[in-house]
């Protein structure tokens, strides 16, 4: 039997090759990092005697799910790139067709990802592909971002949780998202010099809080450890600033100190800035959908700016608009671990049943009831943390680099818009000026693109559309890609367990 | 420059790291991006126009961390674990 590939090897990921285990099928999962668990687990290196993963309030469920791909029905394929998907039409004598919808119909479809790994580049057939490729950080470009020293909320907690480093200080947090807080306690827990906290809302008071208990029972542990995190950070005499943002960040070669703001009543900066001294400045207001491998494997999308732009359509049941390809987690939005959990059950039960397993009607009931449980806490914490839309605009400058692969600021963004008034999409501003073009291949610039795209023209997000995106979708050299073969078997593990 | 800190707690055996040139002490298990931060690197490339870049994710998704590792161009420093003799050079006027 053909193996269902898993991109992704954080909680959806590792919750679908979980049941597809227990359903026999076999599983090739694939993930970036050298060993499983997504962002929220990430484990230290296994060469590192002793070191475990940290895993705080509400989630304790990951320690055992990080340990799924050690399961002998899944290959675990660590320091692995999912470079795209092959869509062939195969005729009646088992060859090959060309790649997409064209052409008559004269045999079964052949599903294959494109693999980059210790190994080289090889292309893999499947027998489904499951994008449970998580999310990242939602970049808000404002003057001196770019510099050395400014890192986003996810990189810092990494460098803390699995490298075991600290970056130095003094260290301004700035953003909106639950997790900065989380990041911010674990920096001051291993001794890191943090000055200031700056948050855009106000912290969440007993009377929100007691207002969103109703939704979320079995996730009390979790709301009690951000407030056990905000607790802590008091005591470690943490200046925790609301209503405010870091507007700038200045220094000769590097970040040497930050411009904070107070936000009016509309969230937008009261332009009285005070200076503060930083060596860091971590960056933290939410997350946005990894949808390209779903892009280029032709899954339909829609735009949905609550749950961090565009995600990947399904039935509900993690099944999308492209034959044999699901989703599950972050790409179908923003929703945190929890939920993304969850999905990844229900997504792995829908392709247990297409490729022919038995799936019982109770399994289906609980697994549903699972993805609605996560799914009323997320929409909870969502609307507490909702950074100010108006905000994510609001700081850049005419010089401040919006696409920071291909140095476009968002003044010459502006006047591409201005000179050539029939634009009207993104695609047709990233021809014009480059945004998107560079090797992080729009990941940080779209979601500003199209903003100001809709800006000027008056138009909707989802008319705006996005850039597609083409194998492979994170670049290689050349040379990689000419040794590209096809491999029946499935690649030996790629990272130290 | 100060800077990032390594944290008391037991690593990997040490291995040495050349780049461009100069020896960095690292930990086998340490992320190429992680050993040069650790060693005062602040500057992982220039773009074109002479600006300092560094990583800003650490998840592998923004590219600022590019370098050339044992000839390979466009290594992602933060997805690569050190090894001992590998040879960085980092680049410069990449965009
Ligand atoms: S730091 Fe973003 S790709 Fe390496």
């Amino acid at each position: 039997m053909k193996a269902v590939t898993i991109v992704g090897a954080g909680p959806a990921g590792l919750a679908a090759a979980a049941v597809l285990d227990a359903h026999d099928v076999p599983v090739l999962l694939v993930d970036e990092q050298p060993r499983p668990g997504g962002q929220i687990f990430r484990q230290p290196p296994a060469s590192f005697p002793g070191a475990e993963a940290a895993y705080t309030a509400g989630y304790g469920w990951g320690r055992d799910l990080v340990t799924v791909p050690e399961r002998p029905g899944i290959a675990f394929a660590g320091s692995t790139t999912a470079l795209g998907v092959l869509h062939e039409r195969v005729d009646e004598g088992g060859h090959g067709l060309v790649a997409g919808p064209a052409g008559p119909r004269t045999g079964p479809d052949r599903l294959s990802v494109v693999l980059r790994g210790p190994d080289g580049v090889r292309s893999y057939e499947t027998a489904a592909l499951l994008v449970a490729t998580g999310a990242y950080d939602m970049p808000v470009p404002m003057p001196g971002w770019t510099l050395p020293g400014v890192v986003m909320a996810g990189a810092a907690q990494a460098m803390v949780k699995s490298q075991k480093m600290v970056p130095p200080g003094p260290i301004v947090l700035s953003g909106a998202h639950p997790l900065l807080l989380v990041a911010a306690d674990q920096l001051v827990r291993s001794g890191a010099e943090i000055s200031e906290l700056v948050l855009t809302r106000g912290l969440p008071g007993p009377r929100e809080a007691w207002a969103a208990l109703p939704a979320v029972p079995g996730h009390v542990a979790m709301l009690a450890e951000l407030g056990a995190s905000v607790a802590r950070l008091l005591r470690a005499g943490v200046r925790i600033r609301t209503r405010s943002t870091v507007v700038g960040a200045t220094g000769a070669d590097r970040v040497q100190a930050v411009q904070i703001d107070r936000l009016d009543p509309h969230g937008q900066p009261a332009g009285r800035p005070r200076t503060v001294d930083a060596a860091t400045l971590v960056l933290g207001y939410g997350f946005q959908p990894s949808t390209e491998l779903a892009r280029q494997a032709r899954c339909r999308l829609h735009h949905d700016a609550m749950a961090g732009g565009w995600v990947v359509d399904h039935d509900g049941t993690g099944r999308t608009t492209a034959p044999g390809v699901y989703v599950a987690g972050e790409p179908t939005g923003v929703a945190g671990a929890e939920a993304s959990r969850a999905e990844g059950v229900l997504a792995a039960l829908s392709i247990v049943a297409d490729l022919g397993g038995a799936v019982s009607a109770r399994q289906w009931r609980d697994a549903r009831r699972g993805v609605r449980a996560a799914a009323r806490f997320s929409r909870v914490v969502q609307e507490l943390f909702q950074v100010p839309p108006a905000l994510l605009d609001a700081l850049a400058t005419e010089e401040t680099v919006v696409c920071r692969c291909e140095l476009v600021s968002a003044g010459k963004l502006q006047s591409t818009l201005d000179r050539n008034p029939q634009m009207s999409t993104v695609s047709a501003v990233k021809l014009e000026c480059r945004a998107g073009m560079g090797p992080c291949q729009g990941r940080y610039c779209e979601a500003s693109v199209s903003r100001a795209l809709c800006a000027a023209r008056g138009r909707r997000p989802d008319q705006a559309g996005y850039a597609a995106a083409h194998l492979p979708i994170k670049p290689v050299p050349v040379s990689d890609l000419a040794t590209l073969t096809t491999d029946p078997d499935a690649p030996a593990s790629g990272g130290v367990r | 420059m100060s800077g990032y800190r390594r944290l008391d707690v037991r690593r990997g055996k040490p291995v040495q790291v050349t780049v461009d040139g100069e020896q960095i002490p690292a930990h086998q298990g340490e992320t190429l991006a992680a050993a040069l931060l650790a060693a005062g690197v602040d500057e992982f490339r220039r773009t074109r126009t002479g600006d300092p870049r560094a990583p800003l994710c650490h998840m592998g998704t923004c590219f600022e961390c590019v370098l050339t590792v044992d000839g390979a161009p466009l290594t992602r420093a933060c997805l690569t674990p050190v090894r001992d003799g590998m040879v960085v050079t980092r680049e410069a006027g990449q965009s």
